[in-house]
């Protein structure tokens, strides 16, 4: 008897199973809300990248509630996959208040062009929120998708781009920091022949390249030396017209510069393969390679790290050196000047009331308090001011770099950074930022922008992906010797046919409608 | 415990009957008589009817341009076009290409050397040993591809990696392995072998333990040496469970190892490494490009079905013996 009482329960435990499933795919409106009642907290995706995310309860999270005057929820996701979360979570119901976008990817842009998010462009510039009017229109221009903006951008610097080279190297060989491409080379080959370290052994490189992903104007090292050889930032204006920096002869100048480093042994032989998140410092460490290409902050990185080794001698292994001239000219390659931007989507912020909370909202956390709260942490806890520096408290660094590995990215800055600096240790750190700041200041000069920067073709926003990874691929291929010229024109053309003339086409109606 | 009993006593003579003219009641009769066998199936159901059958309602964004915040109803119907982009587009016969060597590989090459190591293992006659090697040889199976693409990466890591510098000895030319295209499948290869071959054998083994023993002693009474026994009464008493198991593989021709190959590849190899899977993964996951990845998934899908009704056709065709 009791066996048959149960088989009602089994069949309710399976069928109860399968209108779950059911059911949470049907609610769309996550925490925001239907009705347009006032948001009651504020929901936000956003990238970290610390070791661990913070947890609920975190003093940073529950200062910045009380700044905010609303209640923070937020989804932490690891950097490293946050590009395919924020597709995958376009793609479901679970939308947040507030997403951090870091690239425009065809599922964001034809998301927001069907209504998805908010066009933000007159609310920020109607001045209701102080905090989020830019400081740099350029820079949100660039941001925007032709020319609406979509999101509150996060300001980043402009120049970053510059060369770290071991300074003891140099002292050794008598050699000064290289001012054109021309010195680099033989930079390259002086660290490769002529035994910089003095140890009599052959067992030194000079430039160290990390495998790249399969993308073009991204920063990388190759991206850097074309800039450098003139032939522009993505997008280059020849007399009104745009074309890519890839069709330029400058471009293929750069690439048979690069080939040359790399078939005359000057570059570690795995920058194919060599993994850049975890593997780039080492050899520049260890005293493999001498050479680096890549942002201002690896110097004071490295230098941290000699510092951990030795503190001191640590002064004497890094020398900083900005873009350098290339044969045709002198020119810098700049960052796009902000790093995604805060969107609002639509599925969640449903009225223009709410829109207006979390505009409110996020302008208080673009002031100066939140900013310290977002890139500094708690005063009197893990740091002090000390002279309009923060001095950080070395015991509790570990805290310090969970905050500036997840809050500072839902700082937006626009209007201004306000937080402290970093108080320098030693003079030698503060010789290193000062080289910096003036590195950022003479190499802004000479900054090829991204002409195309705010312009999004249709064929692109498709196609993209793919279309770059031909050039990419062709690009390393060649300069690995594995193709030749011939090779080279054809991945060029093959970019063209399966869409790239297109893209071409479309991005010069856009600059003509924009410019 | 009653339920078990039940089940017991009603499915002895079930079996056994011979099939009683058709009535309805009786029919009834059955359901109610199996009734506990047939709600222990309800999980069953409910599991593909949740993961498998439901989410094909979805696959339907390949013949729209899917914009999440429209809905896949309010979304604009596009037809056939996606499928027309992806066949004209030249990725594709590389794409083809590139799945379809890899997965002759593992089906012609892998899959063959699991019953050669099968077949091996059951002639070993000390049972200590026999249990020690099995032991050893599973293991892999339970590394992830994380792990195995690390240790081929330290393995083979230009100029440093023990295997390489012994390669590089032998040839007197230094080659990066890992970036080399021609060099991707064999590693790709290597790699399957050493995680999957133990773990595969699991089953031949079950199979070679009911060959009927009698049958080798008449053999070895006969004269057959080891090879003949092998020959001629080992495999073809394996065959039927070979046939299961080769059509099965097929089945999963077409997935590739998706981790595995996107863990591997890198811009130099990449004109050999992409593959469906990690094309759908680039366009799909990481552009959001849905109903083109949507259109890419499905087509890989339907190649698939016909190679293992392919399969199972043949099968038939000279062993008539299919799985279904």
């Amino acid at each position: 008897m009791r066996t048959r009482r149960l088989a009602p329960l089994a069949l309710l435990a399976v069928g109860s199973l399968a209108l779950a499933a059911c059911g949470s795919g049907g609610s769309g409106d996550g925490d925001g809300g239907g009705g347009g009642e006032a948001l009651d907290s504020l929901s936000i995706m956003a990238p970290y990248f610390s070791t661990t995310p913070p947890e609920d309860d975190d003093p940073v999270g529950a200062k910045l509630e009380e700044v905010a005057g609303l209640g923070l929820d937020m989804q932490w996701v690891p950097n490293a996959e946050y590009g395919d979360r924020t597709n995958v979570v376009l793609a479901g119901d679970d939308i947040p208040d507030v997403m951090v976008i870091q690239q425009k990817s065809q599922g964001f842009v034809q998301t927001a062009e069907a209504g998805g998010f908010w066009d933000l462009t007159e609310y920020l510039a109607s001045g209701d929120y102080p905090n989020l009017v830019t400081e740099n229109p350029e820079v949100q221009e660039a941001s925007s998708v032709n020319g609406t903006v979509y999101g509150v951008y996060r300001a980043r610097d402009v120049v970053r781009t510059s060369l770290t080279i071991r300074k003891d190297w140099l002292k050794n060989l008598g050699l000064e920091e290289p001012t054109n491409t021309d010195e680099l080379m033989a930079l390259a080959k002086a660290f490769t022949e002529d035994d910089p370290d003095g140890n009599g052994k052959d067992d030194t490189y000079g430039m160290i390249i990390p495998a790249w992903g399969a993308s073009i104007g991204t920063g990388s090292p190759y991206d850097a030396i074309e800039a450098w050889f003139g032939a522009g930032n993505v997008w280059k204006d020849d007399g009104g017209q745009l074309i890519p920096s890839f069709t330029t002869p400058e471009w293929k100048q750069a690439l048979d510069y690069e080939k040359q480093l790399i078939a005359n042994g000057y570059v570690n032989k795995d920058y194919a393969t060599m993994d850049g998140s975890t593997q780039w410092n080492e050899p520049f460490l260890n005293g493999k390679g001498g050479i680096i290409i890549d942002v201002q902050s690896r110097a004071t990185q490295l230098a941290g790290l000699f510092k951990d080794k030795d503190p001191k001698t640590y002064d004497q292994y890094v020398a900083l050196q900005g873009n350098i001239a290339g044969p045709n000219g002198d020119f810098a390659l700049p960052t796009p000047g902000y790093s995604g931007f805060l969107a609002v989507p639509k599925a969640s912020v449903q009225t223009e009331d709410q829109l207006k909370q979390v505009l409110t909202a996020l302008d208080k956390l673009s002031s100066k308090d939140a900013q310290i709260l977002e890139n500094n942490g708690i005063e009197g806890d893990n740091f002090t001011v000390d002279g309009g520096f923060a001095d950080f408290d070395e015991s509790k660094q570990e805290y310090t770099d969970l905050v500036s590995g997840s809050w500072a990215q839902i700082g937006t800055n626009v209007a201004g950074y306000e937080a402290y600096k970093p108080k320098p240790d030693t003079e030698y750190d503060a010789e290193l930022e000062q080289e910096r700041v003036d590195l950022q200041a003479t190499d802004l000069e000479k900054a090829v922008f991204n002409p195309g920067a705010a312009l999004v073709s249709e064929t692109y926003m498709s196609n993209g992906v793919q279309l770059d990874q031909v050039i990419a691929d062709a690009r390393i291929q060649y300069i690995s010797g594995q193709i030749d010229e011939a090779g080279l024109d054809a991945a060029i053309k093959q970019w063209g046919a399966s869409g790239g003339d297109a893209v071409t086409a479309e991005m010069n109606e856009l600059y003509g409608q924009l410019g | 415990m009653t339920a078990v009993v039940d089940v017991e006593q009603a499915g002895a003579p079930a079996p056994a009957a011979p099939p009683a003219p058709r009535r309805p009641h009786r029919r009834w009769a059955r359901v109610v008589r199996f009734r506990w066998l047939l709600v222990m199936l309800l999980p069953g159901i409910a599991y593909f009817v949740l993961f498998r059958i439901w989410p094909m309602w979805g696959a339907q964004i390949a013949f729209k341009n899917y914009v999440p915040f429209l809905g896949i109803q309010g979304s604009e119907w596009v037809g056939w076009e996606h499928f027309a982009d992806f066949f004209s587009n030249p990725d594709f016969p590389r794409l083809l290409g590139n799945t379809l060597i890899l997965a002759a590989l593992s089906l012609f090459v892998a899959f063959p050397l699991t019953i050669v190591l099968a077949l091996l293992l059951n002639e070993v006659r000390l049972s200590v040993l026999k249990r020690t090697v099995q032991t050893l040889v599973y293991i892999p199976h339970f590394l992830s591809w994380t792990v195995v693409v690390s240790l081929t990466a330290l393995l083979f890591a230009i100029g440093t990696g023990p295997l390489s510098s012994f390669l590089d000895g032998l040839t007197g030319t230094e080659t990066n392995y890992l970036a080399d295209p021609d060099w991707f499948r064999p590693l790709i290869l290597l790699q399957t072998v050493w995680k999957s071959t133990g773990w595969g054998t699991i089953i031949f083994l079950a199979a070679l333990a009911s060959v009927d023993q009698e049958q080798y002693e008449a053999a070895v009474i006969d004269g057959a040496g080891r090879w003949q026994r092998t020959w001629h009464i080992t495999l073809p008493a394996i065959r039927p469970t070979i046939i299961v198991m080769l059509i099965l593989q097929t089945g999963e021709i077409l997935n590739t190892g998706f981790e595995q190959i996107y863990l591997m590849s890198n811009a130099l190899n990449r004109t050999v490494a992409d593959v469906f899977d990690t094309y759908v993964y680039f366009t799909g996951i990481q552009q959001g490009a849905y109903s083109y990845s949507t259109a890419v998934g499905l087509s890989k899908a339907i190649v698939g079905l016909v190679l293992i009704f392919g399969t199972n056709w043949l099968a038939k065709r000279f062993n008539q013996q299919g799985i279904f």
